[in-house]
Order: C-alpha cells, then structure tokens, then sequence
C-alpha cells in the first residue's frame, strides 16, 4: 500500500498569499494512498527538512511530494533529505505551485485549485515510481578549448598548469584572435602584443597543450565527461615537420596582391603567407583560393625554392579523433559589416575606416609602421572624426545592445592619435560615455582633458566628400545646433557581433545562443560561465561584447569549473535512461538516428542455436542522457524512459 | 501482346528460373471492377494474374508477413511507382531488403495500365523525382481545397463528425503497409493511451496518432480509404500531412532506400519556425 507523505512549503509569502495552503493539505489529506500532509513556512530550511525526514521514518512513508518551488531549485534538497532518512531519492518528487501556479496567477482561489490538480497529479505519479540507483561514468581528464584569443589561451594555460590536458583548436594559421591586432590596450596603453605573444608561445610550447591551429570542430559527441570530438584540420600544404620558418617561400610567391586579413584590408600579401610576424606557428600555409598553382596548374614557386622541401600540394584535411572531458568554447566575436550604415560612406571612401583598422595604423607592427596615414594618399590626418556606437545600441539596425567597448577604444584612439600627432585633431561624436571599470573613467578624462579629446555629444548624419575633405555633419545636442566637421579621416567605432558562424557551432555543440548568436550562459548571474549542456562553458566574446579583462576573468573562471570537474574521479549520474521493450521493438532504428547522444545500438536476437532471428535496439546506459527523444519517436511505444515512464506520465495526466 | 500477357510471360519466367520464390500480384476479384492480391509460387499458376486499371491496391504491405523474406529468398511484386515509394520506405525503416524485391512496374492511366520500365527499386528514381516534381505543383484536391479554405475550428469539427462515424475496426492499419508494427501503440494498455472504445474522443485519438505516425511516411496510395467500411477519407489528412512536410522540409517520402526519415532526422538547416 502506498504511504505518500505531502508536504506543502509556504515559501514565506511567495506561496502563501495566493494559493490557501491550509485548503490543499486538506484535500491532499482525504486523496487516496496518502498517509499525512503537511504544512510549513520554508520546509527547505534546516527544521523544515528535518521534519520531513522525521515523517519518513516516523510513518513508514513510500513515497514523497514536496510542493514548494521549481525542481530546478531544491528537487536535489528534498531528495537528499529523503535519501538521509532511508527512502530512495527518487521516490521524492517535487509539485511546483510556485513558478507554475502562485507566481503566475491572480486569482487566489483558482491558483489553489491548480494546486490541488498540480499536487495530485504528482502522487499519482510518485506512487508509480520505482527505486532508481544513479550510474557512474568515468572522467576523461582532456579540455577541448575551441578559439585560440586571448580568452581561450588563458582558458587553456590555467588548465594545463594545473595538471590538465588540453587540445587547443584555432581556425585560424596562427594564435592570437583580435588581442594580436591591437595596438595598444585600454586602460594602461601597454602595447598589446608585448603582453599577448608571451602567453601565445606558452601555450604553443606547454607540454600539457596541444595546439591544432588551422582546425574546426567538425562533430560533437557524448557528453559530460566523455565527449568524442572530431577535428578537421585543414590542408596547410606546408609540412609542419619540415619548414623551418625561414620565410623563403614568402618573398618568392608571385601572387601578392591579395587584401591581407590580418591588416584588414589595409595591406597586402601573398598566396603563400604567415598571418603576421609574431605568428604561432610561425609557419605558412597556402591559401588555396589564391594560389597560383591550385587555380591553373602552373607556378610551384615556393615548392622549389624551399630548402627543406616542406612545401606538399597534395596533402589533404586530416581529421582527429579526440576524447575530451569538458569543453570551453572561446571563438570571440567579429566587428560588424558597415555596409549597414551608408550614410557613413564605408567601403566607398578610402579614408572611413573601421576601428579596428585604426589599430593596425596605430600599431607599430602594421602597414605604417604605427604612423598614423591616410590610406588614400599617405598624408598625416590633421582632423580625424571618430563616430561612437556605429551600429551598436541602434534597434533599427538590429542591434539594440551595447558593445561595451568601443567608448574605450575611442579614447584610446583620440589619445594614441594626439600622442603621435600632438598638433591633431579629434572630434569624437558620441551618445553617452560609459566607462564604468577599474581605471576606466579615469582613462577617459585623461583623454579630454590631457590628450586633447574633442568629445561632440550627438549623432552624425552624413557624411561625403569635398575638396580632398570629408565633411562630417551631425548635431551637437549639448549646444543644441548643426556642427559640420571637415576631416581628413573618419574612425567608425563598428559594433561587435558574434562570429557569423557561430549559431552552426552553436548547434554542432548542443549549445543555445541568442538572437544574435550570442552563446547563451546557464544563468547570466548565477552560472555565467556554464552552458545549459553540462560539460560545456564559455569564455570571453563569444558570450557578449567584452574587453581583455573581462575576457581573461572569464577564462579563469572556465579553467576552475573545468578542474573541479578533473578533481573528480568518477561522475555520479541522474539514473533517467530509456530502456527498450525488446518483445515489441520492430527495428526500425528510428530511435537510433533520433538520439542525439549515439547512445542506441542494435542487438540481435537469436535462438538457442545461435541463429538470428530479429535484431532490436538496445540502450547504452553508459551513453544514454535520458533526454526521451527516442521515447517521443517510438511509433510502438516500446521506449520508455526510466523516471518518466509512460504508466507514471499517464497517471500524472490522468491525477488532473 | 497485351500488358497482361507481357506481365503474365515475365512471371512466369521468374518463377521457372527460380529468380523469385513468389510473385505477388492482382488476381480476379468478386466482381469487375475489384481486383484481389494473389500470392502465385508456381509458374502455371502465373496465368492467374491479372493487370488493369481496377488494379489500384498498392501490395507492398505483403512482403513483411512475418517469415516471408527471412530465407532471403526474392519476391516479385506488382507495383505502381507509389508502390516502389513504399519499397524504399520500408528499406529505409530496416523492414526489408531491396535486393530480395523484383518489381514489375506498372502505372494506370486513365482506363488503361501501362508498363514501366525497370526490374530493382533504383531504378525507378528517375520516375519518383518527377512525381515529387509533379506533387509540388499539383493543385489541390478539391475537398481538400475545400479544407483548406474553413477556418481551423470548423476544420475540426469536419474531422469530428467524420471521425465520430469510426467503427474501431483497424481496418486503415491492416491495409496501410507503413503499419507494420509488431505491437501497434493502441494495443498497448499499459497504459492504455488510446482509448478502444469507438466514442468521439477515443476516434480522435485513433485518427489523430495514426495520422502523426504517418507523417512523412504517407505514399498516398489510398490503401486506408479504400478499406474503411464507413469511407472515411482517411486519405485527405495524410496528404495534407505530405504537404506540410513537402514545403517544411522538402522531403518527398520514399525517394530512395536511404532516406532518412524526415522526423528521426535532424539537420543543420531545418527550418526552426516553430520555435517562439
Ligand atoms: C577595435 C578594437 C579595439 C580594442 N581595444 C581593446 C583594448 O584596448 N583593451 C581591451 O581590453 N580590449 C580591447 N578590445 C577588445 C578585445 O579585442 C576583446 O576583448 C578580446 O579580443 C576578446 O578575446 P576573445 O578571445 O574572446 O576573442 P577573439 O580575440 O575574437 O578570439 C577568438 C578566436 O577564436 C577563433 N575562432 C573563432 N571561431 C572559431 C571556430 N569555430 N573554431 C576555432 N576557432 C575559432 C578566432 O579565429 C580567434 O582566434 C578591442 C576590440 C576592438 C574591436
Ligand atoms: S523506434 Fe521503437 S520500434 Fe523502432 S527500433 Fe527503436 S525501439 Fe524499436
Ligand atoms: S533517452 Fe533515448 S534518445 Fe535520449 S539519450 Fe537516451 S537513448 Fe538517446
Ligand atoms: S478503417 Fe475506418 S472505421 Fe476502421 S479503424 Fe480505420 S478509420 Fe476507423
């Protein structure tokens, strides 16, 4: 006979004040196979779970329901009070009249009438529920880091000195992400690949690394623990084994005038190319849509004057089978295509860069040498404009948030242009000043009131061309007038998006992303650094607009999350799998291409002789995540989820 | 040489060889106009078979009778291009192997029945793709134009009342050959999700599932609408279903043996308009 003990949580007022408590005991009271109902202000506090174990000694109780808030909250409190006083966890079930009941209705006297067809639904189900003993899966002591800025090498470099392997994946033919573009870095103008080319060549030699640069993920497996992940690292027709490094085949590479990526477009360089000096690797690859060779047969130049013969035509993509334990995901962000904003003449005039190509100018390893030219003619710009929030919080042009940098880097632009021209000028057009973070306001003034920042506050809206000029027209909406600014160079502070990619990596993950393809956190103030896959965080850009310590902080914060997971030897498992009704399962393995986990094989069937005679799925319980795709898909009904069978669904449904 | 004769000659032939251990076909039915499958295994039996226009059953269903391939051994089968269709589902739910089927292709137009060319399912692809072709262009039904054009509950309630006449007699399941289930959900009473009882509601349950459980695996044969003793046009809600799966996801049922069912599957670039 079922004893099912119910235990009704007030949740101060939260509960209390919409739903009559008092009335659902009383009703849960008279249902049948109750044995007691109970009422209290918090039954999550210390006095709250003792009486509830003292009620499952006291009367014998089979079983228990605690209606009180979401199951996300304290589903594993109750249970493990259950499990203390000697009932089986998951003979504990949660009713949530909170989140789904008192919270979200009015009226009082129905909200506790849902309570009551709530509560009972679930003793119907708990008195169907089986004992369950969670499973144990191993750890593999291996982090994927995936993105290789400089959120993911800090990710990968706290791993790895603690012990940790890791295999860091970078798309690209070297380390570095944006952090390598930059010139130098907000707030303490420390020159930015004086800092990053460090770290970089740690990870690149760490003994605890892997780096597989030129690599994407090509396929995602498993989970928690034990992924199995697919790497596809691209044919760089050079052989890393051999090539030396010594540039040769660079100076000799006819095809020279492709825009170079790295400098955005502001030089040029050849088919055969290392990204920048400081690259790591610092080997070549061969971009095979320029070369001259893959396109027409004809030229090898470099194959024939490297001295090491590392110059290969005929390698192919590799693909690399990895087992991984946890996985970061560090892919950054890309600054915004400006061809949304016309009016701002991007692309159509030589002197309208983006703010990232000011970095390059600005940088000493650049195109100038970090002299600040005018792409057009070389000249020294005697007035550069700069124009804040150039895509950013704009809903009309779809992006209503804020990319929380670009304030700071325009400073920084104002001040790096005065302290390399003092004689300039800056107009910086701006909507509000944020800088809000260590140092940060401080950095801004200084660029007012010592570097001679020229800070216009309104928006510009237009902009064209006029004797060698460009002529800047907005509003002043301090002074309230029309200001017209002629300028020799315009900086658009372009918004930062995610990778245009990365809602196909998001999926590939099993992650979720936003709107925008943001990666999406567990809780943005909770969890910020988890996924809702568990096994799975985030790092830097790829999550939301961030700087270079916000960046690394979150890097940190991986690393620890990923080595409390190591710290563990074995995993303890919710026991929710699906298992198989093999007397009705037809084999026709739709279960098995609908589980997103591999976790269905076919077994055969065969009589005593040894002979076949049907073959039917089979649940890995090792692999199986409980998540029911394959119950949902099972024409026959012949999955069933251990949990969540389908007698203790049916009598949920039918306790309503 | 008639159709009937070529197909007759070509049966018998594939019998005598010992090519196929069966040949499933069209024999005389109770009258003119109907047609009954017969199950020939000797070549003199082949002049038995018949081929016309009253041959619309689609006999695909019969090669899993339970035992049937399991010696490996080959069987013919008459079958219109919606025929081979439901070949190439059933190879694609693993319930048999396109090797052990012969087809003896054949397609109605209008009074007559005309061959087609072709022994193995592949190598009928070539006429499938034009029906997906043809299937996305064509116009409507007319009641299902008619369907299409009431609103939503008095959708609902049409279904209802056609619905509310089901006698329970499974009659749809035993014709439709996608229905191969060893144990059919409705004959599940632990718990018992369909009701058995022939009321409106547990009707609608019946309809309802048999319908979802057809979605993307319909060939529109007609085989359901033919057997309902109460004509029940079983068959417009299966299309409408292909339709929707049609313009969602671009799938045509039964293209080829390796399709993927569409709702077991998932791919990058599915359309996610459902998702709020
Ligand atoms: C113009 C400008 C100026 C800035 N100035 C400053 C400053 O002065 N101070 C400051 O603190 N911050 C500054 N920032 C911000 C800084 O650039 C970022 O905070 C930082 O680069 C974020 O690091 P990240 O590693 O998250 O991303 P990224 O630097 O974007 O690195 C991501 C890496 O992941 C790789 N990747 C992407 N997708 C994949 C994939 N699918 N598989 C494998 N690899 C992948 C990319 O190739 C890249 O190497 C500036 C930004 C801009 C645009
Ligand atoms: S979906 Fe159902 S019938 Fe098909 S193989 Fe899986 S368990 Fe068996
Ligand atoms: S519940 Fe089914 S679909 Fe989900 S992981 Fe387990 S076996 Fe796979
Ligand atoms: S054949 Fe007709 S009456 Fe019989 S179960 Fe199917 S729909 Fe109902």
């Amino acid at each position: 006979m079922a004893k099912i003990g119910v235990f009704v949580c007030h949740c101060g007022e939260n509960i209390a004040a919409k739903v009559d408590c008092t009335k659902l005991v009383a009703a849960m009271e008279s249902h049948p196979g109750v044995a007691i109902a109970h009422e209290y202000k918090y039954f999550c506090s210390e006095p709250g779970q003792e009486s509830i174990k003292k009620a499952v000694t006291g009367h014998g109780l089979t079983g228990v329901i605690v209606a009180a808030c979401s199951p996300r909250m304290h589903e594993a409190t109750f249970r493990t009070a259950c499990a203390e006083a000697g009932l089986n966890p998951y003979l504990c079930e949660i009713a949530n009249i909170r989140e789904q009941c008192s919270w979200v209705h009015s009226d009082g006297e129905q909200a506790t009438r849902k309570a009551i067809e709530i509560t009972r639904s679930l003793v119907e189900k708990v008195k169907r529920n089986n004992e369950l003993q969670p499973i144990e899966v191993p750890v593999t002591r291996r982090a994927l880091v995936i993105g290789g800025g400089i959120a993911g090498i800090q990710a990968a470099l706290d791993i790895a000195n603690a012990g940790g392997d890791v295999v860091l994946v970078e798309r690209e033919a070297s380390l570095g992400g944006h952090m390598a573009q930059l010139s130098e870095t907000f707030p303490t103008l420390d020159c930015s690949q004086c800092i990053m080319t460090p770290r970089m060549v740690e990870a690149a030699r760490h003994p605890k690394i892997r780096l597989l640069t030129y690599s994407e993920i090509e396929k995602v497996e498993g989970f928690i623990g034990n992924f199995n992940v697919t790497v596809r690292q691209k044919a760089r027709y050079v052989d890393m084994n051999l090539c030396t490094g010594c540039g040769e085949c660079i100076i000799k590479c006819p095809a020279k005038k492709i825009s170079g990526e790295f400098d955005c477009g502001l030089a040029n360089r050849t088919a055969i190319y290392t990204p920048f000096a400081q690259a790591v690797p610092n080997k070549p690859v061969i971009d095979s849509g320029h070369c001259i060779y893959f396109k027409n047969g004809k030229c090898k130049a470099c194959q024939r004057v490297c001295p090491t013969g590392a110059i290969n035509f005929d390698m192919e993509d590799e693909l690399v089978e990895l087992e991984i334990g946890a996985i970061v995901v560090a892919t950054g962000f890309q600054v915004q295509n400006t061809a949304l904003y016309g009016e701002y003449g991007y692309g159509r005039y030589p002197d309208v860069l983006t703010g990232l190509q000011f970095e390059r100018l600005a940088s000493a390893s650049g195109p100038t040498g970090g002299k600040i030219q005018r792409p057009s003619d070389g000249k020294e710009p005697e007035t550069i404009v700069f124009i804040q929030c150039a895509g950013s919080r704009d809903p009309s042009k779809g992006i209503p948030y804020c990319s929380k940098i670009c304030c700071m880097y325009t400073a920084k632009h104002a001040m790096l242009y005065h302290h390399k021209n003092h004689d300039g000028n800056s107009r910086i057009f701006y909507m509000d000043i944020r800088a809000a973070g260590k140092g940060y306001d401080e950095f801004t003034r200084r660029a007012i009131e010592e570097d001679g920042a020229g800070y216009v506050r309104g928006r510009v809206s237009k902009l064209w061309q006029e004797n060698g000029k460009l002529m800047v027209r907005g509003a002043d909406t301090l002074l309230g007038r029309p200001v017209e600014v002629a300028a020799d160079m315009v900086v658009l502070a372009t918004a930062m998006v995610p990778q245009s990619d990365s809602k196909e990596l998001g999926k590939t993950l099993g992650i979720g992303y936003d709107e925008y393809g943001f990666f999406n956190e567990a809780h943005l103030k909770l969890r910020p650094v988890e996924t809702a896959t568990a096994g799975i965080f985030l790092a830097g850009a790829c999550q939301s607009p961030k700087d270079i310590p916000d960046s690394v902080a979150q890097a940190s914060a991986c690393a620890s999350k990923v080595l409390a997971l190591f710290s563990r030897e074995k995993l303890e498992r919710e026991p929710v799998i699906a298992q198989n009704n093999e007397a009705t399962c037809s084999g026709c393995w739709g279960c098995v291409l609908a589980c997103p986990y591999n976790a269905i094989e076919k077994k055969d069937l065969t009589d005593r002789a040894g002979n076949l005679i049907r073959r039917v799925a089979s649940v890995n319980a090792g692999l199986c995540q409980g998540c029911g795709t394959c119950v949902t898909f099972c024409r026959s009904n012949s999955i069933d989820l251990a949990g969540f069978t389908e007698k203790q669904i049916f009598a949920e449904v039918m306790g309503l | 040489m008639s159709i009937q004769e070529q197909y007759r000659s070509r049966a018998k032939e594939l019998l005598r060889e010992g090519t196929v251990k069966m040949v499933i076909g069209y024999g005389a039915g109770t009258t003119p106009l109907r047609r009954r499958p017969i199950f020939i295994t000797s070549p003199d039996d082949a002049d038995r078979l018949v081929l016309d226009a009253a041959c619309r059953t689609n006999l695909a269903g019969y090669l899993l009778r339970e035992g049937l391939l399991a010696d490996q051994k080959s069987v013919a089968v008459f079958l219109t291009p919606d025929g081979v269709r439901t070949i190439n589902i059933l190879a694609a739910e693993s319930q048999l192997a396109t090797e052990q089927v012969i087809v003896l292709g054949f397609q109605i137009d209008g009074e007559n029945a005309r061959q087609l060319e072709g022994t193995r399912v592949a190598d009928f692809s070539g006429i499938i793709a034009e029906r997906k072709k043809k299937r996305k262009e064509q116009p409507s039904h007319e009641v299902a134009r008619k369907l299409e054009q009431m609103t939503s509950v008095e959708r609902f309630s049409f279904w209802e009342g056609e619905f509310s006449r089901c006698i329970k007699c499974y009659a749809c399941r035993a014709a439709c050959p996608m229905c191969w289930c060893r144990r059919c959900v409705v004959d599940n009473n632990q718990p018992q999700w369909v009701n058995t009882s022939s009321h409106t509601l547990g009707n609608l349950e019946w309809n309802l599932v048999r319908a979802f459980h057809l979605a993307g695996r319909c060939v529109e044969c007609g085989n359901c609408s033919e057997a309902c003793p109460v004509n029940i046009p079983l068959h417009l809600l299966n299309r409408r279903m292909t339709e929707e799966v049609l313009t969602a996801f671009d799938y045509y049922p039964g293209a080829d043996e390796h399709q993927e069912p569409v709702l077991a599957s998932f791919r990058k670039d599915d359309p996610e308009t459902f998702i709020l």
